[in-house]
């Protein structure tokens, strides 16, 4: 039996066609309907005004494009034989910024879509508040991005050679304020205790809050059995938190962009993407497990990469986040030069790729320039790891994930889990 | 249940990133704000109904939000033409408002193909024919995205009924009266034509050697701030005009000249009034503009 559901609210909407066998879903073609253009629109432009079109890809990731295309062009730039470097203070800068979209985007994701979701699939009113504090920590946490990067969304305050931005310590100080407000949220309402004891927590039934609440809620519908995929996960972004590389069983960190793969997809707008021809998840779980995060990865031997492994992922390294956050602001020293480009080269020809972890996953641009003008601009966002229907040979990361679920209902709360994100997925 | 009284909203987004809806929903009293009001369907936000209910169905509306570019066939929600389902919706609402640039004139989006997708009632500077059946009730409220306060005072004047005084693409004057340039921390190196040479300083001016568009950009960012704290200009990245028609134009970075002479003028400028004060401010050399503000000990 096939049954089409319209999902919305996912920063747009998507198709979903399921297909039933014995009363569970057996197959889910997933269709994202619309194509922006962004890539095209960027043909023939000034190579420096991909960081203002980039950014526009996404409301809610629109940062971490930002990052992609800066490290996209500078990575053509010393391909091309131009000395880039980087100060730490411009490598903390970037850090921060991004770190704080990483973090507002998983509380919208918790309070707005987790949360709410996983109460209605239960049949249980949710209480008013989690929109209020959805509002209250991402506000105050794109504040923090806003203070460097002179507005969120949409700022383009990442420049070949490092950032624009020349912050007093003022600036400084003013930030580790809503970064500490935020943590003591994050204390207050969502782990119910101090981070260090958090850290201390060996079992999730010890932590408390929001968070007890989604745990209790995810053990009645036995979301440690449900949401489970193939298992294997990438990261790719460089960042000094993360550490880059495969996991298909076994770890591997000899990554070849080579074996990336993006191919169109019959019905759907999105174009899916594979590791040597095979799904990868990418993301929060991905990240956690290649750098060896003790806490996820004994809930990795447990419970695999089901639904509950894949929650927690995302809220741990929100509360991963803002410590490395803070070490990245008392750290910082403004003596040193914010960009060492001096001026772009006028008229130059490169081809470079830069890759970013982002909220959700991977995320990959690479550009052609001729003549300082773009010629071919590609975009790989982490969706379309996770959200695509597949490939001839095996069923994308999500489909795989929701194979087996009980109803409509319960699929698209596995779907979630991924945090989906419409415009991305479709450019 | 008893029957509400709040002007009804309905949000209806089109060809767009959603920024407009994040960038209210980081509005200081979003939540308090959006509860005066009975929302019919808001891209974040729970609702009554569903997308299809509200593609479907001809429910009540007062206020018609909406975000993204518009074509008028090939951009399609629950199998129905989203801009027949605005219109439809605009004829019934007493406001229309457009967020955004890509729904007042285009924006972004219209680039990707300028024969079949502008903005509700303008593409680019031009009204279209949309402009005709809704001019006596549209507000227009462009910006890459548009700063949550100018939705949410937008509302809240709506909801106090209080005088909005328009433009002629109907920006409010509370908002887009006022040039970008206006607050800018860097306006002593305008005004004295102390250029910004590289990136990264907190010191000179964007506008000669990095196209800072603030002197013709019609909005208050630099009078109320970007997330309560900051601004493009504040933080050395040149304003790109985004709540202008010809947003995003091309060379963002860069400020065209002819004869070394800056192509366009600040908003209202003659080029002879222009060029005499920039002659003037040039011949001196104020040590103090030259140097740092602050300088560190090593």
């Amino acid at each position: 039996m096939k049954v089409k559901y319209l999902i919305e609210k996912i920063e747009g909407e998507a198709e979903l066609e399921f297909d039933f066998k014995n009363g569970l879903v057996d197959n889910v073609n997933i269709s994202f309907p619309f194509y922006r253009g962004i890539e095209e629109i960027l043909k023939d432009r000034d190579v420096m005004d991909a960081l203002v079109i980039t950014p526009r890809v996404c409301g809610i990731c629109n940062h971490a494009h930002l990052i992609a295309s800066v490290r996209a062009i500078e990575n053509g730039l010393s391909k091309a034989g131009i000395n880039i470097y980087l100060t730490q203070k411009a490598i903390s800068l970037r850090e921060f910024t991004l770190s704080c979209e990483i973090v507002h985007s998983h509380f919208k994701w918790f309070y707005l879509v987790a949360l709410p979701q996983l109460l209605n699939l239960d049949g249980i009113k949710k209480p008013d508040n989690y929109i209020l504090k959805a509002s209250w920590a991402s506000t105050n946490i794109v504040k923090a991005l806003a203070i460097f990067s002179g507005q969120w969304p949409h700022a383009s305050y990442a420049v070949p050679g490092g950032v624009s931005c020349d912050p007093t310590y003022e600036d400084i100080i003013q930030a580790e304020a809503l970064v500490d407000e935020v943590t003591r949220f994050v204390e207050n309402e969502l782990i119910g205790m101090s981070i260090d004891e958090y850290h201390k927590a060996k079992e999730i039934s010890n932590i408390k809050g929001d968070m007890a609440t989604i745990f209790g809620m995810m053990a009645k519908q036995n979301m440690k059995e449900k949401g489970k995929s193939y298992d294997r996960f990438v990261v790719l972004g460089e960042h000094p938190i993360f550490q880059s590389g495969l996991y298909n069983k076994k770890y591997s960190n000899d990554i070849s962009f080579a074996h990336i793969k993006e191919q169109t997809q019959h019905n759907s707008k999105a174009k899916s993407v594979t590791y040597k021809d095979m799904c990868y998840e990418v993301g929060p779980l991905a990240r956690a497990i290649l750098v060896k995060n003790d806490f996820i990865l004994n809930l990795h031997d447990k419970y695999k990469d089901s639904a509950l492994t894949r929650v927690y992922a995302r809220l741990d390294e929100t509360i991963r986040l803002l410590v490395y956050m803070k070490s990245l602001l008392a750290n910082l020293n403004v003596k040193e030069l914010s960009c060492t480009l001096a001026k772009m080269p006028k008229a130059f020809e490169a081809s470079g790729v830069g890759i970013v972890e982002a909220a959700r996953g991977s995320l990959i641009h690479q550009s052609i320039i001729k003549d300082g003008k773009i010629q071919k601009y590609n975009i790989i966002t982490p969706t379309q790891w996770n959200l695509s229907s597949g490939t001839q040979k095996e069923a994308g990361v999500a489909v795989q994930a929701m194979k087996g679920s009980v109803s409509i209902k319960e699929a698209t709360f596995v779907f979630r889990t991924f945090d989906v994100c419409s415009v991305c997925t479709t450019q | 249940m008893a029957k509400s009284t709040k002007l009804k909203i309905l949000w209806l987004q089109s060809i767009t990133c959603n920024g407009n809806t994040h960038s209210f929903f980081s509005h200081p009293d979003f939540v308090t704000l959006m509860q005066k009001f009975e929302v019919i369907y808001h891209p974040l936000l729970d609702s009554v109904y569903s997308l299809e209910n509200v593609i479907n169905k001809k429910l009540a509306c007062d206020i018609l939000v909406v975000e993204g570019a518009f074509r008028e066939t090939g951009m399609q929600k629950a199998n129905q033409e989203i801009y027949a389902i605005a219109k439809s919706y605009a004829k019934k609402a007493k406001h229309v408002i457009t967020v955004g640039n890509c729904s007042t004139f285009g924006g972004v989006f219209r680039l990707y193909d300028t024969e079949s997708i502008g903005g509700f009632c303008f593409n680019d500077e031009t009204p279209n024919e949309a402009y005709k059946l809704f001019k006596k009730k549209l507000i227009s409220l462009p910006g890459c995205p548009a700063h949550p306060r100018w939705i949410g005072n937008l509302l809240s004047m709506i909801l106090s009924q209080r005088q909005i005084l328009l433009d002629n693409f109907h920006r409010p004057l509370e908002v887009y009266g006022y040039n970008a340039h206006a607050g800018c921390p860097r306006s002593e190196y305008f005004e004295w034509k102390v250029d910004s040479k590289n990136y990264g300083h907190k010191e000179g001016c964007l506008f000669y050697e990095y196209g800072c568009q603030a002197p013709y950009t019609h909005a208050n960012c630099n009078k109320i701030l970007w997330n309560e704290v900051s601004s493009k200009t504040r933080v050395g990245t040149p304003c790109f005009g985004c709540t202008e028609p010809y947003f995003p134009k091309k060379d963002l970075w860069h400020t065209n000249t002819l004869m070394g002479i800056p192509a366009s003028m600040p908003m209202g400028v003659p080029r002879r009034a222009y060029l005499t004060i920039t002659g003037i401010a040039k011949s001196f050399s104020i040590k103090r503009l030259n140097e740092p503000i602050i300088k560190y000990k090593k």
